[in-house]
């Protein structure tokens, strides 16, 4: 009776959550835009280049959204391992010279006709879905260290191991990150994690003091100005243009940084275009419509019915925070270069259209906790009935 | 009951799992805000420093040099004007093969091979900017433009252009290829020529190309300001020519000429020879650069006679007829001997004038008095400079001539130095009635928004004779262009002149002793009765004849018809006097000086003859040329008034209509097209 009800019921989805994700994409339209026109127009002869693929992405994207709400987030239980292993083969694929494409001294991408796939952007979602998978499947033994802790650190190794490679260090921070989170969400011991924590600091320390190129980034982020002509340049160059932008900005399309000083303006710096070019009136709403991502994710993930859907929406909402943070952290001087997108903002498309699937599937999971009464006693309901 | 506590296990495991969830999104939250708050501290607080660090790369001040102003003659006429001319630069970065282009780049400019490899060097050395031609022809620009290489650049580029070419270019000066006045005017008035170059605040990508100019103008833009002068176009026009030709018919070395309008201290014409054409740089020398007229001393020699005697007369150390022995042409001072050109006897002070006898002048100057002689030079203005505003003007000097010989000797113009100027200045005075007036060279500065920076007005400096001892010496000056005089050939029919002639020996500054060249001068005052210029003709050096009143005098006449054409003076009245045959007979008693032999008298200036009740017919002066319209009128006793120039296109009264006499007559001119 309950569930030919919530079938009748019209499916609805969160609607803030959806409007949140266009306005980003939206304005991530308009930005990527502004910040590549000129850059389009010198190197391309075509101003509108990057703006049209990003529309593509767009499009493309809302149909991942559709075909993800569709699909619902129950069947991606039984996708869990397919799409791990489809990562772990793309990721092994990228490395492989003639398959991989590198650019900016890194093999991130797998060249398509027309397009380019970055497997690190997939992978991200796949690591969610099958921690999600798991830790819903262990249970109770998830606190414990050989069947809850360990099989999962060593998974995630292999991952970040294969990122490493590439190398995509922001991409490897964030699915560790994720590893974290749901950990501690399904109930790990803190011990463990903590315990993970320092002993891999001298191994963070060794990956970072073994790369000059890392090593720079940290020098660059700790003083950028003594290193603003070098190293620091791109982190210098960012605080520049959020400064000038002040209060209410320069004006749309009246960003001077763009102007080829800031490098990777419309990409992993778009934010610092956007705090030019809209001053803090601009990043006010940027970081209000992410701020009701989260909430609305984190809203998701506690109405879920059962604990897979709570890991699925709490990880997922994550890897929309986390890289939302960190970018914007990144662009303000706070945190070493990363290398990490503003989600649904910056230029990308692979990204975009994981991004965008992502929010499909927290929509998908927004519909599940609809129906009669509050989501508390829905989930004690559901609860009730496993118990039964 | 059973059913709540049975699920009070997983609620509990829910509830847990609620916190933690809870927890993590308010971390997730908490980064935002982190990232929030950072970027309020930068856009609120660290923005004015950020926003400068910004500028400074994206910024950059485009200097713009203002239009450069203008100079002008008395009459509006251009002398110095700045016009726009192409400059052509190249980035080399952006040229696939540097040697290559550059061999182009010479051929197009048709450069020579030293020229050629300057410019190779150029493009090899610079990495984003290099001028290859500043301020291009026009077909340069056309030849390089041809050539299609990618990264060439023009610029405009403001340069000087004197229309008159070598008219008065010691005067004007000359600018260097950074704009900046070298010489002359366009040194002394650099910063008001100037202006105020624009600072524009370009944009430019961080490859250095400049994107936009936006924004409004620098409000300290300002063009530079338009310096009128005195001089007159025509005026210096004439005084060059004949200066050019006296100085070549003289095969002298230099020459000077100073036309100066006595009751004003304006400086009409002041001209240099040789001359130099400031639009072709290349020509120039430092020697030709040099306006003489101006900063040159030398020994001005016997044209300061005149103001020995108007001192002493003035101090009644002499009188008008006295007379004084000559000596026969040598006179021991001391241990020297001065010397005549020809022996005379006894002169009177005009006589002494008349035939320039260093010997009676320096008994003039005896009688006058050290102290005196030298407070009189000052007076008229000597050994101090005029203040013309030009840059390095000429001081002169007089030392006190403690020695007999040298107070003799100053008498006559040597053992002192002055300036062309200077004399012209003192010789203003006489003409003045007797006050000195400060020479001026610029009448007005004026910004381009009308703002006067400065004017000049006619300036008494101070009396220095009487009007009659001012009056008397011109009158006695009056015989020295009279054929007994030592320049007759300053003689005009129609004026009256009165001058001075002089001819200076050299001091040789290695021989430490005079020298056998000259300096052959002629100062007049034209017309004697009404003066309305001086003019001081110089010829430095002239080699066939050296006697001022052969070299100097005849220049001195051409100029002066032309002046007293050009400023449409009136024949003088009256003719010149008879003059006195100099030299005088000894008195019989040589202890009571006699008068010399009376003057013949001067003709009385006759009243014009009054014609009808004081009334006078307007003439028809309709499609004359302004001078002649004005010399018209002037015939018929009426005072006109001139509106424009050219030629007169309409007249108020019109012709015909008797008006009373001395009433004004408007003349509205125009050019014809």
């Amino acid at each position: 009776m309950k569930t030919t009800a919530a079938a009748a019921a019209p499916v609805r989805f969160d609607p803030i959550l959806l409007c949140a994700v266009l306005a980003l994409v939206a304005l991530g339209l308009v930005m990527v835009y502004s910040a590549s026109a000129i850059l389009a127009q010198d190197k391309l002869g075509d101003s509108l280049y990057f703006l049209k693929r990003q529309l593509m992405a767009a499009g493309m994207g809302v149909v991942a959204m559709a075909v993800a709400m569709k699909v619902g987030w129950r069947r991606l239980a039984r996708l869990a391992w397919p799409l791990l292993l489809v990562t772990l083969v793309l990721l092994v694929l990228v490395l492989i010279p003639g398959i991989g494409t590198t650019a900016g001294g890194a093999r991130r991408w797998i060249r398509f006709p027309g397009f380019g796939l970055q497997p690190a952007e997939v992978a991200k979602f796949a690591w969610v879905v099958y921690l999600s998978y798991s830790l819903a499947k262990k249970r109770e033994k998830v606190a414990t260290f050989s069947v809850g802790f360990l099989p999962h650190l060593v998974l995630c190794g292999v991952l970040v191991g294969l990122c490493m490679r590439q190398p995509d260090f922001g991409s490897s921070v964030l699915l560790v990150f994720l590893l974290f989170v749901l950990l501690f969400a399904a109930g790990t011991k803190l011990s463990y994690l903590v315990g993970s924590v320092l002993l891999a600091l001298p191994l963070a320390y060794v990956a970072i003091a073994s790369s000059p190129y890392r090593m720079k980034r940290v020098l660059a982020f700790l003083d950028p100005w003594a290193h603003r002509h070098d190293v620091g340049y791109q982190v210098a160059e960012s605080l520049m243009s959020i400064g000038s932008g002040g209060l209410t900005g320069l004006g749309l399309g009246d960003g001077r940084q763009k102007l080829f000083f800031l490098p990777e303006a419309h990409t992993d710096f778009i934010f610092a275009i956007i705090g030019e070019e809209l001053g803090l009136v601009g990043v006010t709403l940027l970081v209000a419509l992410y701020a009701v991502v989260i909430w609305r994710g984190v809203r998701i993930a506690l109405a879920a019915p059962e604990p897979f859907g709570t890991y699925l929406g709490l990880g997922l909402t994550s890897i929309i925070a986390f890289q939302a943070a960190v970018n914007m952290c990144v662009a303000m001087g706070l945190l070493p270069t990363k290398g990490l997108t503003l989600p649904f903002v910056s230029y990308g498309g692979t990204s975009l259209l994981v991004l965008m699937g992502v929010a499909g599937v927290l929509l998908s999971l927004s519909t599940a906790s609809q129906g009669a009464g509050n989501r508390a006693s829905r989930v004690g309901g559901e609860m009730r009935e496993v118990a039964a | 009951m059973r059913d709540l506590k049975a699920t009070r296990v997983p609620e509990g495991n829910t509830r847990w799992l609620r916190l933690r969830v809870m927890l993590l999104g308010g971390l997730f939250l908490s980064l935002l805000a982190v990232a929030f708050g950072r970027a309020v501290y930068l856009q609120i607080f660290e923005q004015d420093k950020l926003r400068e660090l910004a500028q400074d790369q994206y910024v950059r001040q485009i200097e713009i040099p203002a239009r450069r102003g203008d100079i002008f003659d008395r009459r509006g006429t251009p002398l110095a004007q700045s016009v726009e001319v192409d400059s052509i630069w190249v980035d080399p970065s952006m040229l696939p093969d540097v040697r290559k282009a550059s061999r182009a780049l010479g051929k197009a400019l048709k450069l020579g091979a030293e020229d050629a490899g300057e410019l190779q060097a150029r493009l090899v050395k610079a990495r984003r900017f290099a001028w290859v031609k500043r301020q291009a022809k026009p077909q340069e620009v056309e030849a390089v433009k041809a050539l299609g290489l990618p990264g060439l650049g023009f610029t405009k580029e403001p340069k000087r252009f004197y229309p008159q070419r070598e008219l008065a270019a010691q005067v004007v000066g000359v600018v260097g290829t950074e704009g900046r006045g070298l010489e002359g005017l366009e040194l002394a008035f650099d910063d008001e020529l100037s202006g105020q170059n624009s600072r524009l605040s370009g944009f430019r990508d961080a490859k250095g190309r400049k994107l936009l100019v936006q924004g409004t103008l620098d409000p300290m833009e300002r063009e530079g300001a338009a310096v009128t002068l005195t001089l007159d176009r025509h005026l210096q026009y004439v005084a060059e020519k004949a200066l050019a030709r006296a100085v070549e018919e003289s095969k002298a070395v230099a020459g000077t000429v100073v036309v100066l309008e006595p009751r004003t201290g304006e400086l009409l014409a002041l001209a240099n020879n040789p001359r130099f054409n400031p639009n072709t740089p290349e020509s120039l020398q430092r020697e030709t650069l040099r306006n003489r007229a101006a900063l040159d001393t030398f020994e001005p020699g016997s044209t300061m006679k005149s103001f020995v005697v108007a001192a002493a007369l003035e101090e009644k150390a002499i009188k008008a007829d006295d007379v004084f022995f000559c000596e026969n042409g040598a006179w021991s001072v001391g241990r020297h001997v001065i010397n005549d050109t020809h022996k005379y006897g006894w002169l009177a002070p005009k006589g002494i004038l008349q035939l320039s006898s260093n010997i009676c002048m320096g008994k003039v100057a005896q009688a006058l008095g050290r102290e005196k002689l030298v407070r009189y030079y000052h007076e008229f203005g000597f050994a101090e400079r005029t203040g013309l505003a030009l840059p390095g003007e000429g001081k002169g000097l007089i030392p006190f001539p403690k020695a007999e010989v040298a107070l003799v000797t100053q008498s006559f113009g040597q053992g002192l130095t002055a300036t062309a100027v200077q004399i012209a200045v003192g010789y203003g005075a006489l003409a003045n009635d007797g006050v000195l007036m400060r020479p001026y060279l610029v009448s007005k500065v004026v910004d381009p928004d009308g703002v006067v920076l400065l004017e000049n007005r006619p300036a008494e400096i101070r009396r220095v004779v009487s009007s009659k001892v001012a009056r008397q010496v011109l009158g006695m000056l009056e015989s020295v262009v009279a054929k007994e005089g030592t320049a007759p050939k300053a003689a005009m029919e129609e004026y009256r002149v009165a001058g001075k002639t002089g001819t200076a020996e050299k001091a040789d500054p290695v021989a430490r002793g005079y020298s056998d060249k000259r300096i052959a001068s002629f100062v007049g005052v034209v017309p004697a009765d009404n003066p309305r210029a001086v003019i001081l003709v110089v010829v430095d050096e002239p080699k066939t004849d050296v006697y001022g009143g052969l070299v100097a005098a005849p220049a001195f006449k051409e100029i002066a018809t032309a002046a007293m054409a050009h400023l449409a003076v009136p024949p003088s009245r009256t003719v010149a006097p008879e003059v006195a045959v100099a030299p005088v007979a000894p008195p019989a008693a040589a202890k009571t000086p006699l008068s010399p032999k009376p003057a013949a008298e001067r003709p009385v200036v006759a009243e014009q003859a009054a014609e009808g009740a004081g009334t006078v017919r307007v003439p028809d002066v309709q499609g004359k040329v302004g001078r002649e319209a004005v010399v018209k009128l002037l015939a018929a006793a009426l005072e006109p008034q001139l509106l424009g120039s050219g030629r007169v296109v309409s007249q108020t009264p019109a012709a015909g209509v008797l008006v009373e006499k001395g009433a004004r007559v408007t003349l509205e001119l125009a050019t014809r097209p």
